[in-house]
């Protein structure tokens, strides 16, 4: 750090000249993003040592600075190479349950099949409550030497946020109401998690990756165009947390290969403790009746829904090991539980 | 071969693992030893096994099933008629802002209790499973957290987001003079180190707030990506014109926010900050040196002036409601009023800004001046925004009149 030079005005100025590297980063085709600004000593692979402050990655250290409490000091502990792209994605396709679902397309349903969607949203809205819930619980440990990460839950809380209300909104819009509250949902395993990796194998990966296949079979779920709307939407969203979450793990098998087991073990847990269902288990009885009822098309056709239900089972547990399997945790799938066992296809 | 011998060739020969919470919850349901394996055996999945004894169903009404009877999962559809408020069809009031989060507070969906008693993640206004984990939230009173704002505030924000990486005209940017172009990036530097703070700051008290004021905690998440929007946006002008990140910024204020030992307390340290940074940016035109800076400057009081809206409110609110708390306030205003005018006197703080109010350091002393001005300015809106919120504050801390002088 420069002498304190106080000038004949009475100026410190030891702030001015802290370095001489002159930085000017040039907008891309989407604009000036993190990308383009993650250069020279500001880039995440030049990354520093943290020092328990939020001094961001690049600034130089203050003489004094008090500590805030510890936080994560390994860039492999938070970090995902995809967050800066990730991040602007994010910003880039925020979008509104107000005004971009075209609320004014519902329609009266009969009486059964709103009921099931009621049902299906009162889960939704509780599930993706907790979802906010858990990387705001994980913020304050993401150091600022690993900021992009840090934003990008950020995004994650807001992008939950939405889902929360949507969901509430599709009760409460079409005659409807909220129903049962869930029970068993394998919720506080999120919210129990003891450490960042833990929580974004079991949140990112395992449980927005099984709510992210339901979604994706919202055509089938949804009885009307907003319905539909609402679950495309919502999957795009879920997308990025599901990216990131794979390439977290990804990056922390890469680099710390000796935590795999670990994370087997917790996996095994969740599998285990929500009997194969895990988070935004659809299993839950109301929630699994609802499910049949609106695949099938009404209570009369539970047993057609039985069956796509069945698929929809299969297609989120294949996608699970898939994302794994990218992730490098490939030998996951010869120690799936046996509920999520059934439904795997061959290797 | 005895019936046991042949139900587990049965089971063998299934080659499927039978899971021990499964085993567990038959036995609970009085299911007879094997009755598993048999349904297997009968070509049952394991899922529809799994449903079987998730719905409830017992062990006589299992086994009558595999002889061949009735419905192996029971239709039970009992959540179809839990006493819920049903018959809702919330329409938009202002169709430009579509269906809001406002249009939802109807009927006993629009009740925010002042005290909330479910310890569970529940949706208010379903129903309750009168079987739950808790899930460890520590706040149920609505006088703490509430403010009626923050229904219009989240739908408000999500109209007005704006991107920072095409919102600002990056290309506008022309080299400025090395005095002025290193203080507007130690003023950056500052600003994003704190934004992210807060951002980090607010986001680990989501998971405390309860479900009963979920509107709040929606408005709370539009609050944290805004910061990171702030944070990141600063960033960005720090290192696109020819300079870099300064010094990095003082700690004594954030500190103090992150000490805060209740929700209260919290919002009452960021009463302050918000207060004063909404006036700094609301003044941005000042201390802008292009258009770039004077846009990011324009958005960000924008959103800055949501937060501050929601702390007046929430403010009044409390000392309605907890009139006997009032003069507690005065500690966290004291103790954030003392460590932000430490933090104003810092040079790292203090002189890039007069050099940006001055229009370079040979103009010190007119920026010095400006400063002066703009920090008084700073002081006189805070206090107007406690009357706002009907706090008087007979004197602030004389450590901040101090700062505002210098």
């Amino acid at each position: 750090m420069a002498a304190n030079p106080t000038t004949e005005s009475g100026l410190d100025l030891s702030w001015l000249d802290l370095y001489e590297d002159a930085t000017s980063a040039e907008p891309g085709k989407k604009g000036l993003t993190l990308k383009e600004i993650n250069l020279g000593r500001y880039a995440d692979s030049a990354r520093g040592a943290g020092d328990m402050t939020y001094r961001m990655r690049g600034a130089i250290p203050r003489p004094g600075a008090q500590r805030f409490g510890p936080n994560y000091q390994s860039k492999a502990d938070v970090w995902a190479e995809n967050c800066l792209m990730l991040y602007e994605e994010a910003t880039q396709r925020q979008w509104s349950s107000a005004r971009d679902i075209p609320w004014d397309t519902l329609e009266p349903l009969p009486d059964e099949l709103e009921r099931a969607m009621c049902q299906l949203a009162t889960m939704l809205t509780e599930v993706e409550f907790i979802a906010g819930d858990v990387p705001g619980q994980w913020m304050p440990f993401v150091s600022a030497q690993d900021f992009e990460a840090g934003l990008f839950l950020m995004t994650q809380i807001m992008d939950e946020a939405r889902h929360t209300d949507v969901f509430r909104k599709r009760a409460l819009a079409n005659g409807g109401g909220l129903l049962a509250q869930g029970a068993g949902l394998g919720l506080r395993t999120l919210i129990e998690a003891r450490d960042f990796t833990e929580m974004s194998v079991l949140m990112h990966v395992q449980a927005e990756g099984f709510v992210q296949s339901m979604f994706r079979m919202g055509e089938l779920i949804g009885q009307t165009e907003a319905d539909k709307r609402i679950f495309r939407m919502s999957a795009q969203d879920e997308s990025r947390h599901l990216a990131f979450g794979v390439m977290h793990l990804k990056y922390v098998l890469d680099t710390e290969p000796e935590r795999r087991e670990e994370i087997h073990h917790y996996l095994d847990k969740a599998e285990g403790d929500a009997a194969g269902g895990g988070s935004g288990d659809v299993t839950f009885p109301p929630v699994f009746e609802a499910l049949c009822i609106l695949l099938g098309g009404g209570v009369d056709k539970f047993d057609e829904g039985l069956q796509k239900f069945l698929l929809l089972r299969k297609r989120q547990i294949n996608e699970y090991v898939h994302r794994l399997t990218v992730a490098g945790l490939g030998d996951r799938r010869q120690r799936l539980g046996p509920l999520m066992a059934q439904f795997l296809d061959p290797a | 071969m005895s019936t046991g011998e042949a139900l587990a060739r049965a089971a063998q020969a299934t080659q499927v693992e039978i899971p021990q919470e499964a085993r567990d919850k038959a036995r609970e349901l009085g299911w007879e030893d094997g009755l598993i394996e048999l349904a297997l055996s009968k070509g049952h999945s394991l899922q529809v096994i799994w449903q079987a004894l998730r719905a409830g169903v017992d062990g006589e009404r299992a086994k009558e099933f595999l002889q061949g009877g009735q419905a192996a999962i029971p239709r039970d559809l009992s959540w179809m008629n839990v006493p819920t408020e049903w018959g809702i069809r919330a329409r938009p009031k202002d169709p430009a802002m579509g269906l809001t989060i406002a249009d939802l507070m109807i009927g006993t969906y629009g009740d925010v209790p002042d005290v909330w008693t479910n310890r569970s993640e529940i949706a208010r206004g379903s129903y309750p499973n009168p079987i739950v984990e808790d899930m460890g939230y520590t706040i149920f009173e609505k006088a703490l957290v509430w403010a009626d704002c923050c229904v219009p505030l989240y739908e408000e924000a999500i109209r007005d987001r704006w991107v920072s990486a095409t919102d600002l005209n990056w290309n506008s940017l022309e080299p400025l003079p090395h005095d002025l172009e290193r203080a507007v990036c130690q003023f950056m530097t500052e600003q994003s180190e704190r934004a992210y703070f807060t951002g980090a700051l607010w986001s680990g008290w989501l998971p405390e707030i309860s479900y009963g004021f979920l509107e709040l905690k929606l408005f709370l998440s539009t609050i944290i990506y805004d910061l990171a929007r702030h944070s990141e946006a600063f960033r960005k002008r720090a290192l696109a014109n020819g300079g870099g990140l300064g010094l990095q910024a003082p700690t004594d204020f954030s500190r103090v926010a992150k000490e805060a030992r209740s929700f209260p307390e919290l919002a009452a340290i960021l009463f302050v900050q918000d207060s004063m940074l909404y006036t700094l940016f609301s003044q941005g035109d000042r201390f802008a040196q292009n258009e770039l800076e004077r846009d990011l400057y324009r958005f960000v009081a924008r959103d800055r002036k949501r937060m501050l809206d929601y702390h007046i409110e929430r403010m009044k609110h409390m000392l309605f409601k907890l009139p006997d708390r009032r003069d507690e306030q005065n500690l966290y205003f004291n103790k954030a009023e003392s460590r932000m005018g430490k933090d104003w006197v810092d040079p790292a703080v203090s002189e890039p800004l007069a050099i940006l109010l001055g229009g370079g350091v040979a103009n010190i002393d007119e920026g010095r001046r400006q400063l002066r001005e703009l920090r008084q300015l700073q002081v006189d809106n805070y206090l107007a925004d406690l009357r706002k919120a009907t706090f008087e504050r007979k004197h602030i801390n004389g450590r901040l009149e101090q700062a505002a002088r210098a």
